[in-house]
């Protein structure tokens, strides 16, 4: 677990240099089991952050938010870095963002932190309910201590950890300046027995489950907001000229608006979950990336947000490429 | 209804994207050839089989279409040098995709035609109207209002 004075001293350390615009971490929320995410520009600031199991946003998400604006006539532009607080699964949205030169390394200091595995919201309201004061949590082994509103409650790590925990390849960050905490080991593996699970279906029965998905989606676009790797100017979803998907919240929309989503994240999504976390509507739009991850490891060995020299999926081709299902 | 009677009266849609240089000159060959190939096929030409966005499927499916096919030159025969390579990732993941989600696997075509194979565009054209109707009407997830 990470000590919180280590991480603050480091947080004010990178603060004070000359070099460094803001930092982006997380602070304890104002309820319930989650963290906030925070912007912190001042070192007095820095006593605020923590790291613990609520901290489950991809700061990442953060990095390519910024508004750039033009720089008025005679002045220089602000080059500083944006420091930002990442766990073993953020981490490869970094690693994608540098492959996809959405920024460069020397714009960015990455503060890296080991983890073992973050809090779903939904898993912990099923077992505690709702809570409206601020939660806090230890690690201790294989157990977690949950203190919620002056009671304590222990549970297994099993129990309440997000899905992708159980399932995480990289607990440790792939890319980082600083690591404020020794590197754990790896605790999980992931096979896609749920994609598996689901693949066996029939054509009718997948389409009667995301029928009835699709249809509950009230198009807020949250997923796409949250998304690391959605970080286009212009989103084809807003655009109106051509107009791909039509803004009535119909199925055929639905779907439309789903499938593309899907595929513009192929050979990119790195599996933080972000997506279906912030879901109001409990989609499982994971189960989409995740089987489009798993054709592309499977198909052409290729995995995303891993190495930074590596060619973008879908700009690249290999001309032994499986064929199998063309004419 | 029985399986075979609906089979009967359903006419699929087809929707053809050729690439300029193999396909389309393929499509043309089987016409001059004045061989037979069903009507079903609505053909949109485009220069190359790259150019074709993986969501003009989704999108021609939710206008009506019941199926849809995808045809290049073959591979290293493209007139761009690559096009065709990058057409092929695309379109297995974009098939993949569709098929996860419920979309029956028949309804997603690509081929490989060359401008000399008029003959096998027609056997193209035939295997995709046969497995679109055996998929059936396209419902899943067509605009209830087109013009809304």
């Amino acid at each position: 677990m990470v000590d919180s004075k280590k991480l603050q001293d480091k947080a004010r350390e990178t603060l004070v240099r000359d070099d460094v615009r803001r930092l982006i971490g997380w602070k304890r929320g104002t309820y319930g089991y989650e963290a906030a995410p925070t912007v912190i520009k001042d070192a007095s600031d820095a006593e605020a952050l923590i790291f613990d199991p609520t901290c489950v946003q991809n700061l990442a998400s953060f990095l390519t938010l910024e508004e750039k604006l033009p720089v008025p006539r005679g002045a220089e532009p602000d080059t500083r870095k944006v420091a930002v607080m990442v766990k073993g699964c953020d981490s490869r949205a970094i690693v994608q963002h540098l492959l996809e030169k959405a920024y460069g390394r020397d714009d960015v200091i990455v503060l890296g932190i080991p983890c073992r595995g973050v809090i779903d919201r939904r898993k912990a309201e099923k077992l505690f309910g709702d809570v409206a004061t601020p939660v806090e949590v230890k690690e201790e082994g294989d157990k977690l201590v949950l203190e919620i509103g002056g009671e304590v409650k222990t549970v297994d790590r099993k129990d309440i950890l997000m899905d992708k925990c159980l399932r995480c390849r990289y607990p440790n960050p792939l890319v980082s300046d600083f690591l404020l905490d020794e590197e754990v080991e790896k605790f999980a593996d992931d096979d896609f027995a749920d994609v598996d699970e689901f693949e066996k279906q029939s054509p009718a029965d997948k389409w009667a489950h995301w029928e009835e998905q699709f249809g509950k989606c009230i198009r807020c676009y949250s997923c796409r907001n949250v998304c690391p790797m959605c970080y286009c100017v212009e989103c084809i979803v807003t655009k109106l000229r051509p107009q791909w998907t039509r803004r009535s919240t119909d199925i055929s929309e639905n779907t439309a608006y789903h499938i593309q989503r899907a595929w513009h994240l192929a050979g990119r999504c790195i599996e933080c979950m972000e997506c279906q976390r912030v879901c109001p509507v409990d989609i499982p739009i994971m189960t989409l990336n995740r089987k489009l991850t798993r054709d592309v490891k499977e198909l052409f060995d290729y995995e995303p947000g891993v190495d930074t020299e590596a060619q973008p999926l879908l700009a690249s081709y290999n001309p032994q490429d499986p064929e199998e299902y063309i004419m | 209804m029985s399986e075979d009677a609906k089979s009967e009266e359903f006419e699929p849609n087809i929707v053809a994207f050729l690439c300029n240089w193999c396909s389309y000159a393929g499509a043309d060959l089987a016409g001059t050839s004045r061989m037979h190939y069903l009507p079903n096929v609505r053909i949109i030409r485009v220069m190359c089989s790259g150019r074709v966005n993986p969501l003009f499927l989704v999108n021609a499916l939710q206008q009506g279409a019941d199926g849809v096919l995808i045809s290049g030159c073959h591979p290293g025969d493209c007139h761009y040098l690559e096009g065709n390579y990058y057409a092929r990732r695309r379109f297995m993941l974009m098939h993949k995709l569709l098929e996860h989600v419920g979309v029956d696997p028949g309804r997603v075509n690509m081929s490989w035609v060359s401008a000399s194979e008029g003959a096998k565009f027609g056997d193209v054209i035939e295997e995709s109207v046969t497995k679109a109707k055996e998929a059936g009407p396209m419902d899943q997830f067509r605009r209830r209002r087109i013009n809304w």
